[in-house]
């Protein structure tokens, strides 16, 4: 098994993707010109992170404007207790760094916002949303409906995740849901807890992260069945998964009949994230 | 009516819709039990749900929360942001 554009070491390190029918030498050549936004390099992110470094992706940038805490790393596992108070995307990235070297990491210390959402997404592939706010989430939602990006999105809460894959692809025969479809609008701040006052399964993230990263490196490879269409339920508590059908809506705000939002900048996203009143 | 509602990651709720609708109409204090007209806000305040933490699906679309009752399944989603 050759490959010239593989070198003698990715062919050692991809093996086990390369032998594969489905992957080959040509699926990891796309994986390792693929690029990848990981929007918070948090619980979800961490494993995520991880995984599509070791995958081979080849360009993957992060984002997250945080530092890391110690009552992060129950959690977190790209940090470690060294890296207290050092910013997130500084420490993830010398977690791959040191996992890979094939990878290009371009590492943002920032909040995404309406204003520079466009500038962080422009050049990837897709965006895996691993954030860990409504705003981030449906802002990240609207910017890639309207770009047509593919994005990978994934919430957790105490023991349960929720999971589904957005290809954002339109003007096919078959419409595609996006995340205002099933949630039209975020709710009032202060109505939904978060981690930090309900506590979250140190594993939880892992799971549900590792599936983002899954679903993501499927899309490269353009192999398999995403979860489009379909909201993946998991409680690690019965451990057990259920699906929910999601279908496009037609009153969607941003991608149904008669959308509202044509620019992210139609949107305050600080609260519910519905159309400003400007 | 019997109504499903199915609240994902937690329990499944049987209701007969006028239950529902009288428990709505004396909390509206509106008189007429028979008078009153159930929304799916008054199925979510039935199994103490905020309307505002969950989405309420019908056949995979949310439906408004203050529109009446007319499928005999709802699927309701909470919203989660943890990350």
């Amino acid at each position: 098994m050759s490959d010239l554009r593989l070198n003698a070491t990715q062919l050692d390190r991809y093996s086990r993707h390369v032998i594969m029918d489905e992957i080959g030498p040509d699926g990891q050549q796309r994986l390792l010109e693929s690029a990848v936004l990981v929007v918070g390099a948090g619980g979800l992110g961490s494993p995520a992170i991880q995984y599509l470094a070791a995958a081979g992706v080849g360009q993957l940038g992060i984002v997250d404007d945080d530092v890391v805490e110690r009552s992060n790393l129950q959690r977190q596992i790209v940090h470690g207790d060294a890296d207290v108070g050092r910013p997130k995307v500084e420490s993830a990235a010398d977690y791959v760094a040191a996992l890979n070297p094939d990878l290009d990491v371009d590492t943002h210390d920032t909040r995404v916002t309406a204003d520079t959402v466009a500038d962080l997404v422009a050049g990837y592939d897709i965006v895996l949303d691993a954030s860990d706010n409504f705003a981030t989430r449906y802002l990240l939602n609207d910017h890639c409906v309207l770009t047509e990006t593919p994005l990978f999105h994934g919430a957790i809460y105490r023991f349960e995740g929720q999971l589904t894959s957005f290809t954002n692809e339109r003007g096919g025969d078959e419409p595609r849901p996006c995340y205002r479809c099933v949630f039209p609008e975020a709710p009032e701040p202060g109505t939904v807890p978060d981690c930090a006052t309900t506590g979250v399964l140190g594993v939880l993230p892992g799971t549900v992260g590792c599936i983002q990263a899954t679903e993501a490196v499927k899309y490269l490879l353009g192999k398999g069945d995403l979860l489009e269409g379909r909201l993946l339920m998991y409680d690690a508590m019965d451990m057990s998964f259920e699906e929910v059908p999601i279908r496009p809506n037609p009153s969607c705000p941003v991608c149904g009949d008669d959308p509202e939002i044509e620019s992210v900048g139609d949107v305050a996203y600080e609260g519910t994230c519905g159309i400003s009143a400007d | 009516m019997h109504v499903t509602v199915d609240v994902k990651g937690e329990d499944t709720y049987e209701l007969e819709l006028e239950a529902v609708a009288g428990a709505a109409a004396d909390g509206e204090a509106t008189g007429d039990p028979a008078d009153a007209t159930p929304t799916y806000a008054d199925l979510l305040r039935e199994v103490e749900l905020s309307p505002h933490e969950v989405s309420v699906l019908v056949d995979g679309r949310p439906v408004p929360e203050d529109q009446p009752v007319e499928s005999d399944h709802v699927t309701v989603l909470r919203l989660i942001k943890g990350g």
